[in-house]
């Protein structure tokens, strides 16, 4: 498990989320199944040399937000009903803001919109090189 | 002052030296199973806080308090203290220390202290004058944690030590925080104290500037940063403004840090119109730099 995640804490981005940020990835891409049990507070911390207080933070914030439930004594499990589903809406989430920032980035250093446009249009055909340019009259 | 939830309360300690002020009216409380790193550059009153704690040297004023009471000497049994300085026994081999540990502490771990001085690659059979000064460290680490204690105080735990071992500091640390364990610790690695603890204090010529949550003192800071075509106007009501930590105007830069999300300040801002506009997160580091005033110069607005 302890290759799975890794956190900056070097970053401003505070640690707790860039970690639920992570543990919502996996729900949503797979390489953590439902019904998958994941290590106890005390293990993460250990491996990710964090402190427990923040990983249980972690864990209640995941609970709250239907990824993942916690029975006493037994530990925390990716939850078989809806966790999936929930945790791919929130990882939408994380991608709409990303793309938010970059916007917000590109008007910051003083890019037209036109040519913000323009970069986003050659993002997508990178991106998705099945996507064609017509479709997107409809959005 | 009796909250349960609090292990360790430092309650408005003051320590001068004769006239000299080490440590001014210092209060802080670190609630039970927290890791609390306390800030500071050299001479900041660190280690004569942890002094007063312990009982090596008497407060001019002020109190500290355990669970709710005064230091007793009962209370070493369930507490351990690293030094910054080793004090070991240099004629003294490391099992030999290890054997004064044994018939010192009932709770004496003896499995966990032969698996610590594995994980330090400890010699018991060597003098503690023959080690290097990290293996000296790492040595009165392996003594404070083999007693499994209630309470942890390490002041540099990690100095001198190679950052293999640096991360096994901070491993265990945690690892007796997460079983219930309160720790209290003093670090200039900035990094190791953003990950390890949960709440900071930092000191500065010996008083209280900023504690908190890490994650808390994060969110609370932010950098307000516009650049203009010509130099970086003035902007009304900066300088009166409480939630300004300080203004860096810099040519065409313009750098403010803001207590709160900044948003008011970042309107102000964009209506003079700047070429580029953006509002930055600080890490523990930026935070501690700017609240000890080592940032870039500060400059006063107007």
């Amino acid at each position: 498990m302890s290759s799975v995640f890794t956190v900056d804490p070097h970053s401003g981005v505070p640690i707790y989320l860039q970690l639920i940020e992570q543990i919502k990835r996996s729900v949503a891409l797979g390489v953590l199944a439902p019904g998958e049990q994941l290590p106890t507070v005390k293990q993460l911390a250990t491996d990710l040399t964090l402190n427990p207080n923040t990983v249980a933070r972690v864990y209640r914030e995941l609970e709250r937000d239907g990824i993942i439930e916690t029975s006493p004594g037994r530990g925390s499990f990716i939850r078989s009903n809806g966790g999936v589903g929930n945790a791919t809406r929130a990882a939408a989430d994380v991608a709409a803001a990303a793309i938010d920032a970059a916007v917000r980035e590109a008007k910051s250093i003083g890019i037209a919109s036109t040519q913000a446009h323009d970069l986003f249009r050659r993002a997508i055909a990178r991106w998705y090189p099945d996507h064609h340019e017509t479709e997107d009259r409809s959005l | 002052m009796s909250d349960p939830t609090t292990t360790i309360s430092i309650n408005a300690l003051t320590k001068r030296y004769g006239q000299t002020p080490a440590v001014e009216n210092l209060s802080i409380a670190i609630p039970k199973g927290s890791i609390f790193g306390l800030l500071g550059t050299n001479g900041a009153g660190k280690t004569t806080t942890f002094k007063c704690m312990l009982g090596l040297a008497r407060p001019t004023s002020g109190s500290v308090e355990f669970n709710g009471q005064p230091l007793s000497p009962e209370m070493f049994e369930h507490m351990s203290y690293v030094p910054e300085r080793c004090a070991l026994y240099e004629w003294m081999s490391g099992a030999e220390h290890l054997e004064m540990q044994r018939r010192s502490f009932k709770q004496y771990d003896a499995k966990r202290a032969a698996q610590l001085m594995d994980m330090f690659a400890l010699d018991r059979k060597k003098k503690i004058g023959k080690y290097s000064k990290g293996q000296q460290t790492a040595m009165a680490l392996v003594l404070a944690f083999s007693t499994h204690p209630d309470i942890l105080i390490l002041d540099e735990p990690a100095s001198g030590l190679d950052p293999v071992h640096q991360r096994h500091v901070l491993d265990l640390v945690i690892g007796e925080a997460a079983s219930g364990a309160t720790v209290l610790f003093s670090s200039h690695q900035i990094g190791q104290v953003e990950r390890a603890a949960d709440r900071v204090a930092i000191l500065h010529q010996g008083t209280l500037r900023l504690a908190g949550e890490v994650e808390q003192l994060k969110a609370d800071v932010k950098v307000v940063e516009a650049t203009f075509d010509s130099d970086a106007p003035s902007v009304n009501g900066l300088q009166s403004d409480p939630a300004i930590g300080y203004v860096q105007r810099t040519g065409k830069l313009l750098r403010v840090y803001v207590r709160g999300k900044g948003e008011e300040i970042e309107k102000a801002i964009a209506a003079k119109s700047p070429r580029s506009l953006r509002v930055l997160d600080q890490n523990l580091e930026d935070i501690f730099l700017s609240t000890v005033g080592a940032s870039p110069s500060n400059e006063s607005e107007g």
